[in-house]
């Protein structure tokens, strides 16, 4: 029945067929027998998939434990142009996340233009809140990657001291930078395979080992008595005027560091924003010409060698003197004057004609020994060593002019650490802001201890000058604006022209006012510069009230007691 | 029907094709399920349970088409192929839209796809107009006649828009009027018109179908997206080895690296080729290779032009599923979404498989001659 036509051309079908499977056949044994080395290794790069896991950084706490900077878990939003661009819903997914996020749909279309990349960031370090917006949008194409952003609860508080951190990671300023070792923790690192969605299998880790978080902070800083010094400062500046302001309080007997501010200041939490002015802490990196604070020490040092007493007279030549044929003048004419006096109405005249009964070498050792031109040791970054040239390149006048603070320059937190040797009985004090680093189980791993790095004058020298530093803020004296009810208070005004081309400006001063209280049992020591205050420009009418409402707020807030009360402390009494 | 009548039927049948048919049918639905397998803590997706539904309904009109006489339902061709048209016509307005495409029709909360009945209405009412005794193959006008038959039902398909059904009917149709004796010349024209229709086809493929055949052309040109599939399944039969990496074990598919969406359905092979090596995917080529011997055999032994003809068909028609699924899997054939006879998930294939295969079986049956 069948015709030769129909047998042939069956017979070709069935061989073409046994052909096309034979082919088949010898691809299948090549892929699945042959060295596929380039196919293996593409699957293994294709899966493998490494994750660093970000390790959460320690926190900073103040002396009391408010925790004042701390790692937040956030989210990087990224896209995937391509998946996007396989489907249609680019515009769509384009205007939500704009809205969410608060960016341009511009810039979103636009990264989904880049259709050959599989990962393009929209949105960097977005709090849980707003992530978990876009994570119910469920769109295909857009992914969050976890990640941690600092932090600080209180915005710009201690901004100085606490510094930031930078996109990095790393600690940038402050105890941020100083202690970045131990507050960044190690991260952890997960070597696994991913799924055909690039999503991590879990039961095929090779590699996991969890992040180490960092060490935690105790600084000795009080959030309150920061908060104190900042408002006293920022209406200081409002009353006075000024280009700027910074102020420092130190515990007498420790050296620890209480309160630092310096201003103007900036938000940490937006420090991208500061500018470096705003950044930096003058407080201990603006090196200045003291001016009459400076005579403390001068007259100290005499006092300690026994070459004057305090109620030894000194002839101020009314407020004019020629000294090796250049003049010297006091703000407010005198005549003869004890040397307690002397520094009660911060003559310029006596303290020079005090400094000049001391050779060049022994002054020198003196201002050296209370830590003039040295470095404190304090931990904080970007630390300034002041100014106070060698004896070889000293003037014929360089004794009289650094008697009255000129010639020599420091930082604010010199200046406080010397006057602070006068109230702890002449030892001089490390400052310190960082009272313990505990590790994670709560151990200390590092111990800020209080540490004597000098003794420039005796113990008896130390009173005594405590007594004529507590005149100063008496009647008569250039504080008086310090004076605080029930507390006597030590210091010492400064008055400093501030140095410009060609001389000193008559107009343009640096008012300071450094000093400790109660005077006859010294607790704490605070220093308070005003830079460039308008019209009033005299540290004992700028400074020294700042000073006084500081010192007013912060005897409550610590229980120091007064000399007109019984010894108890505020909290404690009954009533209002 | 008495029992000397069944005795006859099962003494007379091919047991290569049925056991092949069996064994095909069974691998498939292990292999679903371990394409649907993802964690051994994970719930299994229930494709597999619907597909051994589907085997058995299959089974059940392979026998009835094998019980029955070939002849007897070729009669109905016309009817056959004009009730699949109507279907056709009717799943562009009313079917269901799935990525874009329409090509089910809901029928008691049952999905069928009539394109997958057209092929068998084309092929029955085609085998039939060609085995006619006044047919003269020489003449042009039989074989217009005859492609066009096949013509109507492509465009439909093509609509839907499901290229790769439609393609199907082709290699079936040439297959019957090649045995059938038609000019060669005629087939060189007809070949030339197909050459010269190439750029118009080019243009009238969608976007997505022109990306494919580019993929296929330089799978680098875009591995995470159209390139994906070609590439996952390539390293998937590449890793697969000797003797493969076990039953649930092969990464490919468990990590989700072949798409879930076609795992057990356009790429079971993939994952019978990873999971069982070299030794699994030639058994099931060979496994194939028995069902095609089968049809080669029917187109030998028929009784009449008719028995020859469909067996042609149908081997053809079996024979370009296998060929272009198993390629695409490896990387020789851009993909186009054929599924593999008998093993990938779906019903409405299995069933219309299974009636082909039950209609070969009626024309072993009903033999005219040894072999």
């Amino acid at each position: 029945m069948s015709t030769p036509t129909y047998s042939g051309r069956l017979a070709f079908i069935a061989v073409g067929m046994v052909a096309l499977f034979a082919g088949l056949g010898v691809r299948l044994a090549l892929l699945h027998l042959g060295p596929n080395v380039d196919l293996q290794e593409r699957v293994l790069q294709i899966r493998h998939t490494e994750r660093v896991i970000p390790a959460e950084r320690g926190r900073i706490m103040d002396r009391r434990g408010q925790v004042l900077a701390m790692d937040l878990p956030v989210k990087d939003i990224s896209i995937n142009p391509q998946a996007i661009a396989a489907t249609s819903h680019g515009p769509f997914i384009a205007a939500h996340l704009a809205r969410i996020l608060e960016v341009e749909p511009e810039m979103i279309l636009a990264r989904m233009e880049r259709t050959h990349r599989l990962d393009e960031p929209i949105r960097r370090r977005v709090h849980h809140d707003v992530a978990e917006q876009v994570a119910r949008l469920n769109f295909d194409g857009v992914f969050m990657r976890d990640r941690m952003t600092r932090h600080y609860v209180q915005g710009g508080l201690m901004c100085h001291v606490l510094g930031f951190v930078n996109h990095e990671d790393v600690g940038s300023a402050g105890v941020e930078q100083h202690f970045n070792q131990a507050l960044r923790g190690i991260t952890g690192l997960r070597v696994s395979e991913r799924d055909g969605r690039r999503r991590e299998v879990y039961n095929r880790r090779h590699i996991d080992i969890p992040p180490r978080p960092g060490n935690d902070i105790y600084l000795t800083l009080d959030q309150e008595l920061q908060y104190m010094m900042e408002s006293a400062l920022d209406a200081g500046l409002e009353q006075y005027g000024g280009q700027a302001a910074w102020a420092i309080m130190m515990r007498v007997s420790t050296g620890e560091i209480l309160a630092m501010a310096s201003r103007p200041a900036f938000d940490l939490n937006e420090f991208p924003q500061s500018t470096a002015e705003e950044r930096r802490n003058r407080a201990i990196s603006y090196n200045y010409e003291p001016g009459s604070t400076f005579k403390v020490a001068v007259i100290a040092a005499a006092l300690n060698e026994g070459l004057v007493t305090p109620d030894e007279l000194i002839d101020c030549e009314h407020g004019r003197w020629y000294y090796r044929g250049r003049p010297l003048r006091d703000y407010s004419p005198h005549g003869v004057l004890s040397v307690a006096d002397v520094l009660q109405k911060s003559s310029n005249i006596g303290s020079a004609k005090i400094a000049l009964k001391m050779t060049e070498a022994k002054l020198e050792e003196y201002l050296r020994a209370f830590g003039t031109g040295r470095l404190t040791g304090i931990d904080l970054p970007g630390e300034e060593a002041g100014i106070l040239n060698p004896r070889s390149r000293w003037s014929a006048i360089s004794v009289t002019r650094i008697a009255m603070g000129h010639e020599v320059a420091v930082t604010a937190l010199q200046q406080l650490n010397a006057v602070n040797a006068i109230a702890n009985e002449g030892r001089l004090m490390r400052p310190y802001v960082v009272r313990e680093v505990l590790n994670r189980h709560g151990h200390a791993i590092h111990r800020g201890t209080p540490e004597v790095i000098g003794q420039p004058i005796r113990p008896d020298t130390a009173r005594v000058m405590a007594r004529l530093m507590a005149r100063v803020t008496e009647e008569g004296g250039t504080g008086r604006r310090a004076q605080l009810a029930g507390y006597p208070i030590a210091g010492k005004t400064g008055t400093a022209q501030k140095p410009i081309p060609g001389g000193y400006s008559d107009r343009l001063n640096i008012a300071s006012f450094v000093g400790f209280l109660p005077a006859d049992d010294p607790e704490i020591s605070m220093v308070v510069v005003v830079d460039e205050p308008q019209p009033q420009r005299t540290g004992g009418a700028v400074a020294a009230p700042i000073f006084r409402d500081i010192a007013e707020q912060a005897v409550l807030y610590l229980g120091i007691p007064s000399n007109d009360e019984p010894e108890v402390p505020m909290w404690a009494r009954s009533g209002p | 029907m008495n029992w000397a009548r069944i005795k006859w039927h099962l003494q007379r049948q091919d047991w290569g094709l049925t056991l092949a048919v069996l064994v095909l049918m069974v691998s498939g639905v292990f292999f679903i399920y371990s394409a649907s397998f993802q964690q051994v803590d994970l719930p299994v997706s229930r494709m597999y349970q619907r597909q051994i539904l589907w085997a058995l309904v299959g089974i059940g009109g392979y026998v009835t088409l094998a019980m029955n006489d070939y002849r007897r339902i070729a009669s109905a061709a016309w009817w056959i192929y004009a009730v699949t048209l109507v279907l056709l016509v009717l799943v562009l307005f009313v079917g269901k839209q799935v990525h874009g495409a329409s090509r089910w029709l809901s029928l008691f909360n049952i999905q069928v796809q009539p394109a997958e009945f057209a092929k068998l209405g084309v092929l029955l009412l085609v085998a039939r107009y060609w085995s006619r005794p006044d047919l003269d193959p020489d003449h042009p006008g039989y074989l217009v006649a005859a492609l066009g038959m096949a013509l109507i039902p492509f465009l439909l398909i093509a609509r839907q828009p499901d290229l790769g059904t439609a393609m199907t009917l082709w290699p079936m149709t040439l297959v019957i009027l090649f045995v059938g004796g038609v000019r060669l010349k005629w087939l060189v024209i007809l070949a030339m018109v197909g050459l010269m229709l190439l750029p118009v086809g080019w243009f009238s493929l969608g976007q997505y179908q022109q990306n494919r055949i580019l993929v296929f052309i330089d799978a680098d040109r875009d591995p995470y997206g159209a390139g994906w599939n070609r590439i996952q399944s390539q390293i998937a039969v590449g890793s697969g080895g000797l003797t493969g990496k076990g039953y649930l074990q092969g990464t490919q598919n468990v990590l989700g690296y072949l798409p879930r969406a076609v795992a057990p359905t356009d790429f079971i092979y993939s994952v019978i080729a990873e999971e069982k090596g070299f030794v699994g995917s030639v058994t099931m080529l060979l496994l194939y290779g028995v069902m095609l011997a089968a049809g080669i055999r029917a187109a030998v032994v028929a009784r009449d032009r008719l028995g020859r003809y469909l067996a042609a068909g149908i081997t053809g028609l079996i024979f370009f599923h296998v060929f272009v699924n198993v390629a695409m899997t490896v990387g020789l054939m851009p993909i186009t979404g054929l599924p593999l006879p008998l093993m990938s998930y779906g019903g409405s294939f299995m069933v219309s498989t299974m009636l082909c295969l039950g209609l070969l079986q009626s024309i072993i049956i009903r033999r005219g001659r040894r072999f």
